[in-house]
């Protein structure tokens, strides 16, 4: 008996973690969903307001799409629960809005085979095209068969899949972001002879791979720098943070510099940096608000900002291009922005 | 007298059985409300290509679901069925890759093995050495994450035979393989746990472990199959995932434990032990499954989708405490 209604106890604890952990999740989820989506309503409010002003810079900057009305486009991003997708999502709600585009995200929850199953749902919902920001690049290889399958153009943005069939793709050269940030900071320190550790993205994802590509490619020209260490914090803050202090014990102030390759894991391992009571110099790729106020108060020397709303008004453009048959470039590549002390303010309330 | 007598009994039997039919019935129900009111927004909804996927990816998800009602029908959990999905994918993926030239068999069987070794690796922690089913599985789950990692320093194994591919990919006429695995694998389940002796039983010791001893069942034999069969279900969604995402990759099953035991509480089956359903666990898949595909279709978002699942696991077991109380 007692066992029995210790067990009872037990499975409502067990549910009640569980339910909690799932609403916990969610209404986090949703304050962090909730801001950027008034705000782009307020956005919309003005484009309506002046929409012929609207209209003319959009065309000047070709950030109007001809021929999008009436279309119905689906995305899946490989997570919504970042800043930088949610950016991209934000955006490309704003894009339809402008284009009479019936617009559908999907949140693939870092899972490839979700995303298969999205793109899925979206050919079976009767989409005209599909934008892919894929998990991996291997596994959503078959989100592009599907949709080839299917007849139905597949526009890859931001990370790359390996399939020859993939419609077209618009992202950014990791590489070039990589060799730009291991310049400046070579710059930044005026020296060729100083110790760095290097924080990785998670292991295999093409941002890492091209990324610490580009970092190495300049790396190759200086052979008194030396990486004392390296490792992944697999792009989260707390990970980076307890990564740098590991490090931080280990070689103390032999370390002269960090150079993270995105913005939370620079921001993470600067906080543990600042614990210990040191100034050694941080920096990151994205350029996400954290970064922009971080670079402002000095905390990061600069942050190589990655352009999310240039990336998907490049892909729905070329998809609308697709459906429409005209010409378009099979690879459209949107450059990284450096923001530094100089230019910070322009990035500011960006998003 | 005694005519009003049997008229009050036959009432009150009749007020059971409204409470019971909720009881029984009320997770179908809502499935079909959730059924009706998605096609009505969205009459793509119930259209054959997205019928196929709905059924293809609930006959994935949902085997982890099916090992995991005998577990809980027998008081136990097994944290670990995702993760095992995870590495039996990966290690089977290993063994179909199209250079290594192996025959689709070698890869399936492999992939079956790693899902054997830890059910048995978790009945055996937890049957005879009294390790709880919440801290063993929870161990062995870390193992299988570590051990999937470590076959290729997390990089994915892409360009998997073609023929091993069909296994999670392919159609029979118009049904997906996939689906005709499960429904193999239900038949089976469902004669072993209504038409045996092995079904009774595993029902006996989660109703009460000592009176089902006393009563010269081996408890601990129950027990230690239960996880075998967990783990070897487990093994064999991550070999159907993988041959339908065409390679192996690290994040397949991350977190899918969470939404098998949803799957599994939906359906009326008592974290407690001893009192539950199959068929319930298939409604279960069936509300998890309609509701991720349906609420994507429907473009809510993402957050919401968070909140609503929360509600609805907390809102079916709470209809099922309340109504059988």
């Amino acid at each position: 008996m007692k066992k029995k209604s210790m067990m009872k106890v037990f499975a409502v604890l067990m549910t009640a973690a569980m339910a909690f952990g799932l609403t916990a999740c969610g209404s986090d989820g949703g304050n962090e969903g909730s801001e950027p989506s008034s705000e782009a309503s307020t956005t919309e409010q003005s484009t309506a307001q002046d929409s012929t002003a609207e209209d003319s810079t959009a065309e000047e900057s070709g950030g109007g799409t001809a021929g999008a009305e009436g279309l119905k486009i689906g995305a899946t991003y490989y997570t919504l629960q970042t800043e930088f997708c949610m950016r991209m999502d934000n955006e490309a709600k704003k894009w339809a809005k402008e284009n009479g585009v019936e617009y559908t995200s999907y949140d693939g929850n870092n899972d490839a085979s979700k995303q298969l199953e999205q793109v899925e749902t979206m050919i079976a919902d009767g989409v005209d095209a599909i934008i892919l920001n894929p998990q991996d690049a291997d596994a959503c290889s078959a989100c592009v068969d599907a949709a080839v399958e299917a007849g139905i153009p597949i526009v890859g943005v931001n990370t790359m899949v390996n399939n020859d069939q993939l419609t077209a793709y618009v992202g950014s050269e990791d590489v070039s972001a990589g060799e730009e940030i291991m310049q400046y900071m070579i710059d930044y320190m005026d020296s060729d002879a100083f110790n760095i550790v290097v924080i990785e993205g998670p292991m295999g994802q093409s941002a890492q791979l091209q990324r610490y590509e580009g970092i190495t490619n300049v790396l190759a020209d200086y052979p008194d720098i030396e990486i004392l260490a390296i490792d992944t914090a697999n792009w989260s803050r707390s990970e980076a943070m307890t990564l740098m202090e590991t490090w931080l014990t280990t070689y103390g102030e032999e370390i002269d510099a960090v150079v993270s390759e995105n913005d939370e894991m620079a921001l993470g391992a600067r906080e543990a940096i600042k614990a210990q009571g040191l100034d050694i110099p941080c920096i990151g790729i994205d350029g996400i608000t954290d970064a922009v106020a971080a670079v402002e108060s000095g905390d990061m020397i600069a942050s190589d900002f990655q352009n999310a709303e240039g990336q998907i008004r490049g892909a729905l453009d070329t998809a609308v291009k697709c459906v429409n048959g005209e010409d378009y470039e099979k690879e459209v590549w949107i450059p990284f922005e450096m923001i530094t002390p100089d230019n910070y303010a322009d990035y500011q309330g960006r998003y | 007298m005694s005519g009003a007598n049997k008229q009050k009994a036959a009432v009150r039997q009749r007020k059971m059985t409204k409470k019971q039919f909720i009881a029984t019935y009320g997770s179908l129900i809502g499935l079909i409300a959730l059924i009706i009111i998605i096609t009505v927004i969205r009459p793509r909804f119930l259209g054959g290509a997205n019928i196929r996927n709905v059924l293809r990816n609930a006959s994935i998800n949902g085997l982890l679901a099916v090992g995991m009602t005998f577990v809980v029908l027998t008081g136990g959990i097994d944290l670990s069925v995702g993760a095992i999905m995870g590495c039996a994918g990966m290690y089977s993926a290993y063994f179909a890759q199209a250079v290594l030239g192996y025959p689709v068999i070698v890869a399936v069987l492999i992939g079956l093995a790693v899902g054997l070794a830890f059910g048995l690796f978790n009945g055996f922690c937890i049957a005879y050495l009294r390790v709880p089913a919440f801290v063993g599985t929870l161990g062995a789950m870390s193992v299988a994450d570590g051990l999937k990692f470590l076959l290729t320093d997390a990089k994915p194994i892409p360009n998997l035979n073609e023929e091993f591919e069909f296994i999670g990919g392919g159609s029979i006429g118009p049904i997906p393989v996939p689906c005709i695995i499960m429904v193999i694998v239900l038949i089976i389940c469902f004669v072993l746990l209504y038409k045996t002796r092995y079904g009774r039983y595993v029902f006996a010791v989660g109703g009460n472990q000592n009176a089902a001893h006393v009563s010269g069942i081996n408890t601990k034999k129950i027990i230690f199959s239960v996880y075998i069969l967990a783990g070897v279900l487990s093994a064999l969604a991550g070999i159907i995932m993988t041959a339908r995402v065409t390679s192996g990759v690290t994040s397949t099953g991350d977190g899918y434990e969470t939404d098998a035991i949803a799957m599994v509480v939906i359906g009326g089956t008592s974290l407690a032990g001893g009192k539950g359903r199959l068929w319930g666990t298939i409604v279960g898949i069936m509300i998890m499954q309609v509701l991720s595909t349906g609420l994507d279709m429907l473009g809510v978002n993402t957050y919401y989708q968070m909140l609503v699942k929360g509600f609805v696991v907390i809102g079916a077991v709470m209809l099922d405490s309340l109504s059988s109380d």
